[in-house]
């Protein structure tokens, strides 16, 4: 009970005694959608005495739990923002607002953006410094949208605060964005209501912007790349994703990813002499030319001949081209290969599954177009790991990548946390996201202690061998993820979850990563995107166990000596984090002498 | 046993040295018992006119064992053939060839792949392949020298490229390295026309063991077997070649300009070459101004005359107007044909004191060198020759024949068996 019901129960009058009836269940019924915390517990019950008396006589906890159980059915009102669904298209218009405060606090919206089937953007802001947005509807002729205000991505807006002036640090501005598969009705305008706490709103006419689905999947990141929040960037971005914008930025990228790994145009080319032992994965985004480059570098290499290559193209524009450098390379290289063009950019993930589809053997390697051999017998001795290590130890394993300039670009991968203190409504929220390290990241190629087999916390997709079967018992890499980006830790915690740690295996490539292709806006707030999805996601789980470069979970032990790998590196060549002392718990995680 | 040559461009087409020497090479390859050569140039589509529709592989203009390749959407950073049609026409023109050696004399306007190709289709072939510039090492069009300051390249590696390229990352360069060495682990044997080439591509990582010199050679266009008749004064220089920056008509135009302020003005410089339009935008614009303005000067003036182009059939006359023969390239050059031009015709030379010149040239026996890019050095070069009395003499009776066409095929004759 807040402060101002209890302010409110002290000062009325006893009411005539209501009957309660059997609790409804939370969030069913009328109140579907719509929070308790959405709910004005304080003018409902200004409104209703009667409420109150029964509150005191501990019938109800809360006005929310009277008007959910009863007072929606009697036609009690509640003041403000109507009580209907938040963050969800709703066909029709359901409730409307009663004798509103007439606005008299300053705000704009800047643009609505709707695209066919897909969702609503709002972007604007409101002068709430003192009076907290309650929620923002967008009226449509045959639908409506109430952005709840909580779940609003709050950012700074110089501009707004030039006009304001004054001197008062608040996010004024606001965007939200609901996924709204349903969304059919393109009228050309919209109602925009804004509603503050206090029951005051603002409506404003506007124009309604029509875009494609991925024009709109892009601005919303791009937007949200681009936003501006008091505070750590990385921290307040997560927070504000984590408010709701993260989960239908999801749920409306899964819709596009779907629909394009739904209809992929497959061509095999070369002839396989016998079933293959792996299928090697690659997924290209911009560049063909590397498809040439890689049949160039792992043809005619010992064991090679076991192996069958499989192209995903997320860049649908060069098709054609991909097409003839695999016809052109197969003439040339002599390597068996099947190359998948998908309609669009399914991101990292959802492409290696999509390959995985198209495979012919039991064994995937997931590997990036810039990963070369550096060990030219390395696939010999890839297919040798397979038939000599206990099956533990390659169900799903990674390799020792290394930069150009010969220094180690990855020994595994480990977690850290990043924390960071969120400031909104006045109060401090601590805010925990994942971020992922590489052992040996830059150290000489003669530290071998960072490549000694061993089970690791994940290894990187860069380089990925994992068996079929269990890859597919994992659900693959999940597809929730942004463009791309953690479906490779992802999957290796999905395989310890399960049992199975992830190795890192001694076989030695390039990873020719440099800094990359120029990073759109939209790529920069899929980061954020996943970022916080993967922290949602295992946050939990790395906490227990597995922070840092010497986790202590059981299963990242190192097996006894003689039934899994190789423990002959003294304790001088157990890894160490670079600038720090090694402690105990340490070298029990990441060595064993023998 | 049936060889084929494969040259980038046909000299008909484009004059250049790479092409010229393979041409020479298959004309005394059809000389030679024994040998019955085939000569595949690739040309590019600016030859609109030798692109017949659907041919991927013509002849050439009907001479015997002469064919063109049609080089389509070539990759020029990878040096890639990108048409997987022209692979289907070049392997079954090897299939209908058959060779029993194929030498590469580059692998422009072709492709690195075309390498593989051709071990792939025929395991068992011998390949051989002249290296006439650093375009494998270098991607700075192969000439080794640095793209920010125009210095020379001793040595590549991932940075130093990408200060070269700073659009490009190191890794970038790199990845091109693996991609240009795991081409020529099918290579059998490798040649270079210059024995300080070989230093470079070892370095490089190239096996010592599979790299050999073979001289380029040429046939004497001296062909009345003209001597240079002394004169009272030597003090006619000629430039023959290229007129684009790295063959450094720019050093010779400064050092013409420094001698002229300093008053001497008792020499001629005749041009003759072609190709400005290919100089940098800087470089032209500053040899046109020079040569407009020298132009606009009264006759008894003039220093510098322009004769244009020429072709090989009139290098006898070009040569006979001048006595002394100036080669100011500004990078390593990889034999410099011109010198044994010069030398055909008993001109002694003046070039820059680097690489192929400074390996073929002997200063002060049968030649002058100067110091590379630098115009003073050139300009006290020139007064020297110009003025001091019995040096022309001298330098003439130093020169030796060049290396002849003949001792070209033998070179590689020997590779050829393996020797």
């Amino acid at each position: 009970m807040s402060d101002e019901v209890a302010r409110i129960l002290g000062q009325t009058k006893p009411a005539p005694s209501l009957k309660p009836a059997p609790l409804l269940p939370q969030g069913t019924g009328g109140l579907e959608g719509f929070d308790e915390a959405d709910f004005n517990e304080a003018g409902y019950l200004r409104r209703n005495p009667d409420v109150i008396e029964a509150l005191r006589r501990g019938e109800f906890k809360t006005g929310y739990q009277h008007y959910a159980q009863y007072g929606i059915r009697e036609g009690r009102t509640v003041p403000g923002a109507p009580v209907e669904r938040r963050d969800a298209l709703i066909a029709t218009i359901s409730g409307g607002s009663e004798e509103p405060d007439p606005g008299d606090f300053r705000c704009a919206v800047d643009t609505v953006i709707v695209a066919h089937r897909a969702g609503v953007m709002v972007i604007g802001w409101a002068d709430d410094a003192s009076t907290a947005i309650d929620c923002v509807r967008v009226i449509s002729r045959a639908w409506h949208l109430v952005f709840r205000g909580a779940s609003l991505v709050r950012v700074r807006r110089q501009d707004v605060e030039a006009a304001l002036g004054g001197n008062v640090t608040h996010p004024f501005g606001f965007f939200g964005f609901v996924h709204a598969p349903d969304l059919v009705d393109m009228a050309d305008g919209c109602t925009v209501e804004i509603w503050l706490k206090n029951d005051s709103m603002v409506s404003l006419q506007q124009p309604m912007h029509r875009v494609g689905e991925i024009e709109l999947r892009n601005l919303v990141l791009g937007y949200l790349a681009g936003a501006d929040f008091f505070g750590n960037q990385q921290i307040e971005g997560a927070a504000a994703v984590d408010r709701g914008l993260g989960r239908h930025v999801v749920a409306f990228n899964r819709a596009i990813t779907s629909r394009i790994t739904g209809a992929p145009y497959v061509e095999r080319f070369g002839t396989l002499h016998r079933q293959p032992r792996g299928s090697i994965v690659v997924c290209l985004y911009g560049k063909s030319e590397f498809l040439a480059v890689q049949n160039c570098l792992f043809a005619d290499r010992p064991g090679i001949e076991d192996y069958e290559f499989i192209y995903v193209l997320n860049s649908p524009e060069l098709g054609e081209k991909l097409l003839r450098e695999a016809r052109a390379s197969t003439m040339t290289y002599g390597l068996p290969q099947t190359v998948v063009v998908l309609p669009g950019n399914a991101g990292f993930g959802a492409a290696n599954n999509a390959g995985v589809v198209a495979s012919r053997s039991s064994r995937i390697l997931n590997v990036n177009p810039d990963v070369f051999p550096r060990d030219p017998r390395w696939a010999a001795r890839h297919t040798a790991l397979l038939d000599e290590r206990p099956a533990e130890e390659t169900r799903l394993f990674g390799a020792a990548l290394y930069y150009d300039d010969g220094s180690l670009m990855h020994g595994g991968m480990y977690f850290e946390m990043d924390t960071g203190i969120s400031l909104r409504g006045g109060d401090f929220h601590p805010e925990r996201v994942v971020r992922t390290e590489h052992y040996g990241k830059g150290a000489p190629a003669w530290a071998e202690q960072f490549v000694r087999p061993r089970p690791v916390p994940a290894v990187t997709g860069a380089f990925m061998s994992s068996d079929r079967a269990w890859y597919e018992t994992l659900g693959g890499f999940n597809e929730d993820y942004v463009f791309g980006h953690y479906e490779d830790a992802d999957l290796c915690l999905k395989s310890l979850q399960r049992g199975t740690p992830s190795w890192l295996q001694d076989l030695r490539l390039w990873h020719l990563e440099g800094k990359g292709s120029t990073r759109q806006p939209q790529h920069e707030g899929g980061s954020l995107v996943n970022r916080w999805l993967f922290s949602s996601l295992w946050g939990e789980t790395i906490m227990d166990g597995l922070l840092g470069p010497a986790p202590t979970h059981p299963a990242l032990a190192m097996p006894p000596v003689g039934t899994a790998a190789s423990t002959e590196t003294p304790a001088a060549e157990q890894p160490a984090q670079t600038g720090s002392k090694r402690s105990r718990r340490q070298r029990r995680a990441v060595g064993k002498t023998p | 046993m049936k060889v084929l040559l494969i040259s980038v461009f046909h000299p008909e087409l484009v004059r250049g040295g790479a092409q010229q020497v393979c041409y020479e090479l298959f004309e005394g390859l059809k000389q030679t018992p024994g040998i019955e050569p085939i000569l595949l140039a690739a040309i590019d589509p600016s030859h609109t006119a030798l692109y017949k529709s659907g041919a991927r592989i013509t002849g050439f203009d009907g001479r015997e064992g002469e064919f063109l390749f049609l080089s389509r959407e070539y990759d020029y950073w990878w040096h890639k053939c990108s048409d997987p049609r022209m692979i289907e026409a070049y392997v079954e023109f090897l299939k209908i060839v058959q060779p029993d050696l194929i030498h590469f004399h580059h692998f422009l306007l072709l492709g690195f792949d075309l390498i593989a190709v051709t071990r792939r289709v025929l395991p068992n072939v011998r390949i051989v392949f002249t290296l006439h510039e650093f375009l494998s090492i270098c991607a700075a069009d192969g000439q080794m020298l640095r793209k920010y300051d125009h210095s020379l390249c001793t040595r590549s590696s991932p940075v130093r490229c990408h200060q070269c390229f700073p659009d490009r990352g190191p890794e970038q360069f790199f990845m091109r390295e693996l991609w240009v060495k795991r081409h020529f682990d099918v290579v059998d044997m490798f040649t270079t026309p210059s024995r300080f080439m070989i230093e470079h591509f070892v370095q490089w990582g190239l096996d010592r063991a599979r790299i050999t010199h073979v001289t380029d050679g040429q046939r004497d266009y001296n062909f009345r077997h003209e001597t240079a008749a002394p004169r009272r004064q030597h003090n006619r220089f000629g430039f023959f070649g290229q007129m684009v920056d790295n063959k450094g008509l720019w050093v010779i135009v400064e050092a013409v300009r420094q001698l002229r302020s300093e008053g001497f003005t008792d020499f001629i410089l005749e041009i003759n070459g072609d190709n400005l339009r290919y100089a940098s935008e800087a470089r032209r614009k500053e040899i046109e101004e020079f040569l407009a303005a020298e132009e606009q000067r009264p006759l008894d003036e003039r220093i510098v005359f322009f004769k244009g182009s020429y072709d090989m059939e009139q290098l006898p006359q070009r040569m006979a107007r001048v006595d002394w023969c100036i080669v100011a390239s500004v990078w390593w050059e990889t034999f410099a044909l011109v010198i044994s031009e010069a030398w055909m015709f008993h001109r002694p030379v003046i070039a820059s004191n680097i690489g192929a010149m400074k390996e073929r040239i002997s200063h002060d026996v049968d030649g002058l060198l100067f110091a590379a890019s630098d115009a003073r050095s050139l300009a006290e070069t020139i007064r020297r020759a110009a003025t001091e009395k019995g040096l022309w003499e001298k330098l003439v009776k130093g020169i030796k024949p060049p290396p002849t066409r003949q001792a070209m095929v033998d070179g590689f004759l020997e590779v050829y068996h393996g020797q």
